[in-house]
């Protein structure tokens, strides 16, 4: 289990650095696409559209990283109330939900591919598959990471932190002006 | 009693929401009551493509679409959809309940669609905030904003403007702001975006004339019994009428808002233009089979 | 039946604690499956949901603000707002909302905004010996100024969600008056709680000294002429300045102040990809659950039920008004914006009410719910910063929520502090 976890990290980090580029290649086409209508005066009809593919990618990675990192957005009070053992209890549920989802992501992820893969996208000639290449991949990373979860927890690792001090960017000192 | 559900981008009111839920009408009373039609306007079920998805999986049973999403899924869709392929609105008409209609009917079979007809969405003329435009001379150097797709960014460009591809939702701001100079649209669109407003020159060059399609689901065809199949292609057939009666009100009453606003309307030449489109065509009618239906199309009266 | 089964199963999972993202999800794949139509729609809602041009304005705002933060751009627009207010009585709060309204200016996002400044001035507070619930209302509420000043990334989505025929300017312009009016009414608030505590006040460095830092903090500042004056005269669309707006971070920090190092920037990125990916999760999710909503003929019965109580515009705001802080309290406002204007919007414009006028009491109503458990990203983030707890944030305040609600009905119902601004620049 260390080792496939050890595994699992490394693929996390490079999801994250995956789309840590594609956050940036996004910038890079949207700031293009401004230069080359005002610049240029011509505008490409190919910037958007893959700029909302790139977007498309690292949210779906960032996603997935987010079920490993846990720094998705929950409600969590009726877990402070409630006894410690019913906690990990209905930690598992949550996590079984998002592996669900994640198969369902992967399964009708690869229907929506097969059904869209002859038609064409427009300005970018690709088929139309590509669209949902990124869910289906995000669906493939969300449920190895909560089925990681579940695993861990059950072996008594604490995967439960708090999450929300991790989606704070830590402060660099105040500087003297 | 069956409800099939349909969808539309347009709004409430709109002809062919309006047509749709007439042929609904007429099925219900056609079948006594066993199926009916829901209409959910406004893109309440999505986009068009992602609509043509869900009738394509039987989510949705009926869907009223424009010709552009089907370019890149049914090949002959192209064809109609090509800038100046039809001289007037009446010719349209003439080439889409003809032979040739139903051949491009026939083709969204094998995507999992069934084509029942074809409706109008007028035609398509450019706007803008700066001028008259009476010449292709006029248009050159001008930016338009044009749909994503490269058919329109290529007829722009022919024409010798500047093509500016660009979310619909961004035109307003867009027109208003001065990040171009106009965009291109039917009266109703034109009137009800509300681009008049900021854009005071509506120049009728009539770029395209596309008709748009009503699809069944496939999967919801094969459950319909033969006879009941018959009765809703017929009820398609006749909520065409009804749909041409409401456009041609709907555009009138659109062009006298427009007008009575200050927009200043003018005519082109239009020989120019067509001329213009040569190296177009010799770029998107890319098979035999294509080229064949454009001739067949231009040869209509 | 079909609605219970969509709104059940995203409460009880909700309150075990399941990430909101995947509640939607969950539910919207149960009502699907009870429906017996093909599941693959929920997923196709999803993507489609968040594979829209407009949205980029949110990973492009979160990333210039943490940009700003790693690069010292919000350092320098605190000290600088430290200089002006500080010898107020309370000082440091009066700062902690200068420099939001200043920061809120250039940035896009509330969390971005709470994250930043609350980051900069909380420790500092808490040392000068204000209590940590104060530090941290003061900037919950006073991040929320960033929603209604230029840029707002939530009004992109707002007219984006309304058909997109609302135009963009005229929101980014209506919302300023508003924004100034909630930093005012938090500083009346922020003073008059400091005086009843006791708190501090700050000595002022002098004229000398408040002029160079504000010599040092107009390269930030400027961003706030470049993405409205790009806005208004056209240069870029409104989604398009978001993209500028990291673009000019970047050029200040690396080529102006030099503060950007690579590591800097990795942990920018980094971080940026992780708040997106969360919020952009939920509105994929927030899609599928919508067509539902509107599968299911959800805001045609909502229609129907308020025209039953009343045609009144002024008791249909106010309905709304409530309505809104209700459900914000549980959903965070991307969704809520995307879910809910398509279902207000023609029911007040129905009314005559101006879409740019609900526009701004939209994002000022649901900016309040950014504060409110259980769903409140603005005040979890701040709370995390202050390290308490939200329960005791809670206890202490209910005077900056009034402060909020008061300018909330004096937006409501005074159409002018939003509509007069853009109608001098037509
Ligand atoms: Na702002
Ligand atoms: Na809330």
């Amino acid at each position: 289990m260390q080792r496939v976890s050890a595994a699992l990290s490394r693929v996390c980090d490079g999801a994250l650095y995956l789309a840590g580029i594609g956050l940036v290649a996004m910038t890079a086409l949207v700031a293009y696409q401004v230069f080359s209508r005002f610049v240029l005066n011509a505008s490409p009809s190919w910037t958007e559209t893959s700029a909302i593919m790139v977007m498309s990618w690292f949210i779906f990675l960032g996603a997935a990283v987010g079920v490993r990192e846990n720094f998705h957005m929950g409600f969590d009070v009726l877990l402070y109330v409630l006894p410690k053992g019913s906690k990990g209890a209905l930690r598992t549920i949550s996590d079984l939900v998002a592996f669900a989802f994640g198969i369902g992501m992967v399964w009708y992820g690869m229907k929506l591919v097969a059904l869209t893969w002859h038609s064409t996208i427009p300005a970018l000639g690709l088929p139309g598959g590509f669209d949902y290449l990124p869910l289906t991949v995000g669906g493939v990373l969300i449920s190895l990471f909560s089925l990681e979860r579940m695993l861990l927890r059950w072996a008594g690792v604490d995967v439960d932190k708090d999450i929300n001090l991790e989606a704070v960017p830590e402060m660099p000192a105040v500087q003297e002006a | 009693e069956t409800v099939l559900r349909s969808a539309d981008t347009h709004p409430d009111g709109y002809p062919t929401v309006e047509a749709v839920k007439y042929m609904g009408d007429l099925i219900k009373e056609r079948t006594s009551g066993r199926y009916s039609v829901e209409v959910y306007h406004s893109a309440q079920l999505g986009e068009e493509k992602d609509t043509i998805e869900q009738t394509q999986t039987g989510v949705i049973d009926l869907n009223r679409v424009s010709m552009g999403p089907f370019n890149g899924i049914v090949p002959e869709t192209q064809v109609p959809s090509l800038p100046y392929i039809f001289r007037s609105v009446e010719q349209m008409r003439h080439v889409m309940d003809g032979p040739i209609g139903d051949q491009i009917l026939k083709a969204f079979e094998a995507h999992g669609l069934v084509g029942l007809a074809f409706y109008d969405s007028g035609a398509r003329s450019f706007y803008n905030t700066k001028k008259d435009i009476t010449s292709i001379a006029d248009l050159k150097g001008m930016k338009f904003r044009v749909i994503q797709s490269d058919v329109f960014v290529d007829m722009v460009n022919a024409l010798g403007a500047n093509a500016t591809p660009m979310a619909y939702g961004e035109v307003y701001s867009a027109l208003e702001t001065g990040v171009i100079d106009g965009a291109e649209n039917n009266w109703p669109s034109f009137e009800s975006a509300k681009h008049y407003e900021v854009a005071k020159h509506y120049t009728i060059d009539q770029h395209q004339i596309v008709p748009e399609v009503l699809v069944m689901s496939k999967a919801s065809w094969d459950k319909l019994s033969p006879e009941d199949q018959t009765i809703v292609k017929q009820a398609a057939k006749d909520s065409v009428v009804k749909m041409r009666e409401l456009w041609d009100a709907r555009e009138k009453k659109s062009r006298d808002i427009v007008e009575k606003a200050g927009v200043k309307v003018s005519e082109i030449d239009k020989q120019p233009l067509i001329d213009a489109m040569k190296p177009v065509y010799d770029k998107y009618l890319s098979t035999p089979e294509l080229k064949d239906l454009a001739a067949r199309i231009q040869a209509t009266e | 039946m079909e609605i219970w089964i969509l709104f059940g199963v995203f409460t009880l999972l909700m309150f075990i604690g399941t990430p909101i993202a995947f509640c939607l999800g969950a539910a919207s794949f149960a009502t699907i499956v009870y429906l017996g139509l093909p599941p693959l729609v929920v997923f196709q809602r999803l993507n489609s949901g968040m594979s829209v041009f407009s949205l980029m304005a949110i990973p492009f705002f979160i990333y210039a603000g943490d940009l700003m933060v790693r690069g010292g751009i919000a350092q320098r627009i605190v000290a600088f707002a430290g200089s002006l207010v500080g010898h107020m009585r309370g000082g440091l709060g009066q700062v902690n909302i200068i420099a939001a309204t200043m920061f809120g200016g250039i940035s896009g996002s509330a969390v971005a905004e709470a994250a930043a400044v609350g980051g900069l001035m909380i420790p500092q507070m808490k040392e000068r010996g204000y209590g940590a619930d104060y530090a941290v209302n003061v900037t919950s509420m006073a991040a929320l100024i960033a929603l209604l000043l230029p840029p707002s990334q939530n009004m992109i989505i707002y007219s984006i969600s309304g058909g997109g025929k609302i135009s963009i300017a005229d929101l980014f312009t209506a919302g300023i008056l508003p924004g100034l009016l909630l930093a005012a009414s938090l500083m009346v608030t922020a003073y008059v709680v400091a005086r009843h505590r006791g708190y501090p006040t700050e000595p002022f460095p002098g004229f000398a000294r408040a002029g160079r830092l504000f010599l040092i903090s107009i390269p930030g500042l400027l961003l706030i002429g470049i993405i409205f004056g790009g806005v208004r005269s056209g240069v870029f669309t409104a989604s398009e300045s978001s993209c500028i707006a990291v673009i000019y971070a970047l050029l200040v920090t690396v080529l102006g102040y030099r503060t950007m190092r690579w590591n800097d920037f990795v942990h920018a990125t980094k971080g940026a990809v992780r708040t997106t990916a969360m919020v952009l999760l939920i509105i994929g999710m927030a899609a599928s659950f919508s067509w539902l909503m509107a599968y299911l003929r959800v805001p045609a019965a909502l229609i129907a039920g308020m025209n039953a109580i009343s045609t009144d515009p002024l008791i249909v705001l106010l309905l709304l008004n409530v309505l809104m802080l209700l459900l914000g309290t549980f959903m965070d406002m991307g969704p809520m914006i995307i879910i809910c204007t398509p279902i207000f919007l023609p029911l007040v414009t129905h009314y005559g009410v101006d879409p740019v006028h609900f526009g701004v009491i939209t994002i000022l109503n649901l900016g309040i719910g950014l504060n409110t458990p259980p769903v409140g990203t603005v005040q979890f983030v701040a709370c995390a910063v202050g390290k308490i707890t939200v329960w005791e944030a809670m206890r202490s305040i209910w005077p900056f929520y009034g402060a909020g609600i008061v300018v909330l009905g004096l937006v409501t119902y005074i159409p002018a502090i939003s509509l007069w601004l853009p109608s001098v620049f037509k």
